[in-house]
C-alpha cells in the first residue's frame, strides 16, 4: 500500500492523540491559528540536522511569533529505534531548547497515516480554516550536513510566513526528505 | 629514534614504485565497505575506462539510488582528476524496491557497483597518476546513517594499457549486466482529471505470460508517487503502466522519464531486463484515474447520471419526439376527475415501458462487457483506427442532424400512430414502443451514449442507462401528473428543426477534436487520410441520396458508394502508429540488417566449408533477445570483430514459432529462444553460449584460435 494524504486545500484529517504528559489532544482545538505538524525521531541524522543547528527551535519560535501553533509528532512504535515514552520526549526537548506547542505520542502510527507521512522529518501546515497549505520538507536541501541548511531554500518558513499574510504557499509541497517512518502492520 | 624516523621516511618514498599495481583505498564503516575500483590494471592514453564505487552492504541495510523514493538520499561521488582527464555522469545500475510498511523507497542491498567513465587525454606521458574520490551516501534500515568517506587510487600509464586482475573485471562485468540499456521503444504519457500519470510504451507484440515482476522506477520525485507494486498490463500493442500521482504540483513536465524493469522467462531460464525509458507528454492522452478518492468518483458518477438524465429530455426535443409528446399532452389537459386518474396510470405505464426498453439495452451491453471483460475499452482511444473511426461517425452524425440525409423511412406517421393510441392497456407497449419508434432521430445521440456506457463498470453503465430512460419518461410523466404544465410547452413548430440542425455543429466540433487527437497519434499526414475520408463519405451518401444508387443506374451508383466508402476506410491503414514506429523493423519486427537470414541449408554449408558461423536466434517479443543484440551483439566493436573475423552471420526469426527453428532448437535442449551458437572456423561443433550475453564474452570467443 502507498501512503495516501490529503490533498493541498482540502480539509486535514481531524486527530485525537495523547501528549506527552498523558493528556487529551484534539487536533480541532487548534482551528482559527494556523498549526504545524512535524514528524520527528530524535535518532534521525536528517532530524539531528535541524535540531543541532537550532534551525527547527527558530522554526517553532517563529510559527507561534506569527500566531500559530506547532506539535511535534512521535510516530515510533515501541521498539522501534528512536521509540521514547513521554517524559523522556519533554527532557529531550527541553536540553534541545525546543519549543513547540506540544509533543504527540502517537506509538500506533495512527496520526501518521491519516496524514500519509513518509519520513521524519515531513512537516505540515495546515492554514486557519483547517486547510492543508503546505506539506513536505523543512527546506529544499535534502542532506545531513549542517552547511546546507542557510543556502537552502526554507520552505516552510516560506509557507508560515505566506498562510499569515493569507497568501497561498508556493511551493505547495516538496519532496519530504529523512529517515523513512516505521508504520505500525495494520496502520 | 632519529634513525627509524628516517628508515620509515625511505620506505614511504620508496612506495610510489609499487604502485604498478592500482593502489585501490577502501573504507570500512559498520555498515559499509566501499571501495574505489578501475577497471584497468594501467591507463592506455585516449581510451575510456571505467571506475567505480563498490559498496558491500551489512544485511537488512541499503543505499540508494539516483531517485530514492519516500525516504533515503542516493549515493553521491565525486571524482578529482589529474589534468586533461575527463569523467562522465554516474551509471547507475538496476534498483529494487524496498516497502517498509507503505514507505516505499528505491535503492540496493548486499553490494552495489556505481560506476562511471573516464577519459585520459591521448597524451598523457607514461607514468603514474593519482585520483582521489569523495563519496556520501545514506545508509538505512529502521533509522538511517549518514557516511562519507574519501579515497585515493593509483594508476599507471602505459601505452599499451592493462587489464585490471580477473575478480575486479568481473565486478564490473556483473554490474555493466545490471545497467538498463536505452529503450528500443517510444514511449509518452498522458494525465488523467485527477493527475494520476499513466505511461504507454509502444512495445508490439510482447508475450506477458513470458514477463513478470514489472516495475516503472520514477527518475524523480513529483509526477508519479512511489508504489508499492503497479499493476502493468502488457497488451498487443503497448506496456501500459498506470501509476499514482506524485506530489509535485504545477503542469505535467514535457518529459517524464524511469527505468522499466521486468524478469524474462526464456526457454530455460529467468533473466532481468531494464530499459531507460522516456515518456513524452501527450496531452490528448487522458487515462482514466487509477486511484480516485471516494469523493472524486462519486462526483464522476453524479456527473455522468446529471448528463444522461438531460440526454435522455433533450432525446424528447427531437422532431420525431416532440409533436407526439405535444399532442399528448392536449389531451389530457381536457379530462377532469376519474379521467385524470386514468391519465396518471398511463403516465406510470409509459415511464415502466420507457425504463424496461432502458434496462433490457442496458443488459445486452453488460453482457457485452462482461464477454469482452479481458478488453480494456478505454485503450481503444489509443488506437488511432479507432480515434479515425470516431471521428467519421461524429461527421456522420452532424450531417444527419444537418438534415443531410435521414435514417429509415417516415416518421412523422409512425409518431402520429402512437398518438393515436388510446387505454391504459396499452400504455406500457407504447412506453417501449415509443423507445423503439424514436430511434431513427435518437440514435446519433444514443449511438454516443451507449459508446461512453461501454467504457464503464457493469454498474456504471446500467445506472447511466436508466438515467437515460427517466430523462426521456420524465416530461410525459410530468405532464400526466400535472398537465397545466402543457402550458408552459412550446408548439411545434420549425424550431425543432433549427434545434436538431443546430446540435449538428458540437458533432462537428467533436470531429474536429478527434482528428487533433489523431494528429498526436499517427502524425500530420493523418489530417489528409483523416479529411479525405470525410470528403468520400459526404461523396457516398450524396450518391445516396440523389437516387442514383436505385434504378436504371443502380449498379453504378451502389459500386460508387462502396468505393467512396472502402476507400474511406483504407485510410486506416495508412495510419502509422506513433511517429516513432521503427523504420527498419521487417514485418514481424526483428531487425535482419547486417545479418543473413537462417536456414538450416545456409548453415551447413557454411560450417562445411569450414568457416566461422554465428546463429541468433530471436523473436520480436523476446527482451532479453533485444536486450542481447543491444548490449552485445550490434555494438560497434562486436560489429568490427565480426567483420574482421568473416564470420557468417545467420538470425533466425522464431517470433511466429518457425519449424525448422524449433528443432534446431529442440537439438539443442532449448524450449524457446535465445540460443546462440557459433562454429570457429572449421569446427564441426558449435560452442552454445550462455542466454545473457555481453560484449567481452562475444569478443573473446571470436578471437578465440580454432582448434
Amino acid at each position: 500500500m502507498a501512503r495516501s494524504r490529503p490533498e493541498i486545500g482540502q480539509v486535514a484529517p481531524a486527530f485525537t492523540a495523547v501528549d506527552s504528559a498523558g493528556r487529551t489532544l484534539r487536533s480541532d482545538s487548534f482551528r482559527g491559528k494556523p498549526l504545524v505538524l512535524e514528524w520527528h525521531n530524535p535518532e534521525c541524522p536528517f532530524a539531528g540536522k535541524h535540531y543541532e543547528s537550532g534551525n527547527m527551535q527558530a522554526l517553532q519560535r517563529h510559527a507561534i511569533a506569527r500566531g500559530g501553533a506547532w506539535l511535534t509528532v512521535f510516530s515510533l512504535p515501541a521498539g522501534s529505534m528512536g521509540h521514547v515514552e513521554g517524559v523522556e520526549a519533554e527532557f529531550l526537548f527541553e536540553k534541545r531548547r525546543s519549543a513547540p506547542t506540544a509533543l504527540v505520542m502517537d506509538p500506533t502510527t495512527r496520526v501518521a497515516a491519516a496524514f500519509g507521512a513518509l519520513t521524519t522529518p515531513h512537516v505540515f501546515l495546515i492554514d486557519a480554516a483547517g486547510r492543508l497549505a503546505y506539506q513536505g520538507g523543512v527546506d529544499s536541501i535534502a542532506s545531513t550536513r549542517i552547511e546546507d541548511i542557510a543556502i537552502a531554500v526554507p520552505y516552510l518558513r516560506n509557507a508560515i510566513d505566506a498562510v499569515a499574510t493569507g497568501r497561498a504557499p508556493d511551493p505547495a509541497t516538496s519532496r519530504p526528505y529523512g529517515c523513512p517512518l516505521k508504520y505500525l502492520p495494520g496502520a | 629514534m632519529r634513525f627509524l624516523a628516517a628508515l620509515v621516511f625511505a620506505l614511504l618514498a620508496a612506495l610510489p614504485a609499487r604502485a604498478q599495481a592500482p593502489v585501490s583505498a577502501v573504507a570500512e564503516t559498520e555498515n559499509v565497505r566501499a571501495e574505489l575500483l578501475a577497471e584497468v590494471g594501467a591507463i592506455k592514453p585516449g581510451q575510456v575506462f571505467r571506475m567505480g564505487l563498490h559498496q558491500k552492504l551489512r544485511e537488512g541495510w541499503h543505499t540508494y539510488w539516483r531517485n530514492a523514493g519516500d525516504a533515503g538520499l542516493p549515493i553521491e561521488l565525486k571524482l578529482t582528476l589529474p589534468p586533461g582527464f575527463t569523467a562522465g555522469p554516474l551509471i547507475w545500475p538496476r534498483p529494487k524496491v524496498y516497502d517498509l510498511s507503505g514507505v516505499v523507497s528505491y535503492g540496493y542491498e548486499n553490494e552495489v557497483l556505481l560506476m562511471l567513465e573516464v577519459t585520459p587525454p591521448a597524451t598523457s606521458p607514461p607514468d603514474t597518476i593519482r585520483i582521489t574520490a569523495e563519496a556520501t551516501w545514506l545508509v538505512c534500515e529502521d533509522v538511517c546513517i549518514p557516511e562519507e568517506a574519501k579515497f585515493a587510487i593509483e594508476l599507471a600509464v602505459s601505452p599499451e594499457g592493462r587489464a585490471a586482475p580477473a575478480e575486479v573485471q568481473r565486478l564490473f562485468d556483473a554490474a555493466r549486466r545490471a545497467v538498463p540499456l536505452a529503450s528500443p521503444w517510444s514511449a509518452r504519457y498522458g494525465v488523467a482529471r485527477n493527475g494520476d500519470p499513466t505511461v504507454v510504451i509502444d512495445a508490439k507484440g510482447l508475450q506477458a505470460d513470458r514477463l513478470s515482476e514489472l516495475y516503472f522506477f520514477p527518475a524523480d520525485w513529483g509526477v508519479a508517487a512511489h508504489m508499492p507494486r503497479q499493476n502493468i498490463v502488457i497488451g498487443p500493442d503497448s506496456i501500459r503502466i498506470p501509476m499514482r500521482k506524485g506530489d509535485g504540483k504545477g503542469k505535467p513536465p514535457e518529459t517524464f522519464a524511469g527505468t522499466l524493469v521486468m524478469t524474462e522467462q526464456t526457454g530455460d531460464a529467468k533473466t532481468v531486463q531494464a530499459f531507460d525509458v522516456t515518456a513524452k507528454f501527450d496531452a490528448s492522452f487522458q487515462p482514466p484515474p487509477l486511484s480516485t478518492s471516494a469523493a472524486q468518483s462519486e462526483l464522476d458518477l453524479w456527473e455522468a447520471l446529471l448528463f444522461a438524465l438531460l440526454g435522455g429530455m433533450i432525446l424528447n426535443l427531437m422532431p420525431c419526439v416532440f409533436p407526439v409528446l405535444a399532442m399528448k399532452a392536449a389531451s389530457f389537459a381536457q379530462f377532469a376527475g376519474a379521467s385524470r386518474r386514468r391519465v396518471r396510470m398511463d403516465g406510470f405505464a409509459y415511464g415502466g415501458g420507457v425504463l424496461l426498453s432502458f434496462a433490457v439495452m442496458a443488459a445486452i451491453l453488460a453482457i457485452i462487457r462482461h464477454v469482452f471483460g479481458g478488453v480494456d475499452w478505454g485503450f481503444q482511444f489509443q488506437n488511432p483506427v479507432f480515434t479515425l473511426l470516431m471521428a467519421y461517425l461524429f461527421f456522420v452524425i452532424g450531417l444527419n442532424l444537418s438534415g443531410v440525409f435521414e435514417i429509415g423511412g417516415s416518421f412523422v406517421g409512425v409518431g402520429q400512430g402512437f398518438a393515436a393510441r388510446e387505454g391504459s392497456s396499452g400504455s406500457f407497449a407504447t412506453g417501449v414502443l415509443a423507445v423503439v419508434v424514436a430511434t431513427p432521430c435518437t440514435a446519433p445521440f444514443m449511438a454516443a451514449a451507449l459508446g461512453f456506457a461501454l467504457t464503464q463498470p457493469v454498474p456504471v453503465l446500467v445506472a447511466v442507462l436508466l438515467a437515460m430512460g427517466v430523462g426521456f419518461a420524465l416530461p410525459y410523466v410530468a405532464l400526466t401528473l400535472t398537465p397545466a404544465l402543457q402550458k408552459v410547452l412550446p408548439r411545434p413548430g420549425t424550431w425543432m428543426i433549427r434545434f436538431k440542425q443546430f446540435l449538428a455543429f458540437p458533432m462537428y466540433a467533436s470531429a474536429v477534436w478527434m482528428i487533433w487527437v489523431l494528429v498526436q497519434q499517427s502524425g500530420a499526414d493523418s489530417v489528409l487520410y483523416a479529411l479525405g475520408g470525410m470528403v468520400l463519405i459526404g461523396f457516398a451518401i450524396w450518391i445516396w441520396i440523389s437516387g442514383m444508387a436505385a434504378g436504371r443506374m443502380a449498379l453504378f451508383g451502389r459500386a460508387a458508394v462502396l468505393l467512396a466508402l472502402g476507400t474511406a476506410l483504407a485510410a486506416t491503414v495508412k495510419l502509422q502508429p506513433g511517429e516513432a514506429a521503427s523504420t527498419e523493423a521487417t514485418g514481424s519486427g526483428v531487425v535482419m540488417e547486417g545479418w543473413e537470414k537462417f536456414s538450416r541449408i545456409r548453415m551447413n554449408d557454411a560450417v562445411a566449408k569450414g568457416k566461422p558461423v554465428f546463429v541468433d536466434f530471436t523473436a520480436a517479443w523476446c527482451i532479453t533477445c533485444l536486450a542481447n543484440e543491444r548490449a552485445a551483439l550490434e555494438t560497434t566493436a562486436t560489429r568490427r570483430a565480426f567483420e574482421q573475423a568473416g564470420v557468417v552471420k545467420l538470425k533466425g526469426d522464431w517470433t511466429k514459432r518457425d519449424a525448422e527453428i524449433s528443432s534446431v532448437l529442440k537439438e539443442y535442449g532449448r524450449a524457446g529462444v535465445p540460443l546462440y551458437l557459433y562454429w570457429p572456423p572449421g569446427a564441426h561443433e558449435p560452442r552454445v553460449l550462455p542466454q545473457v550475453l555481453t560484449e567481452a564474452l562475444v569478443l573473446s570467443e571470436l578471437s578465440q584460435v580454432p582448434p
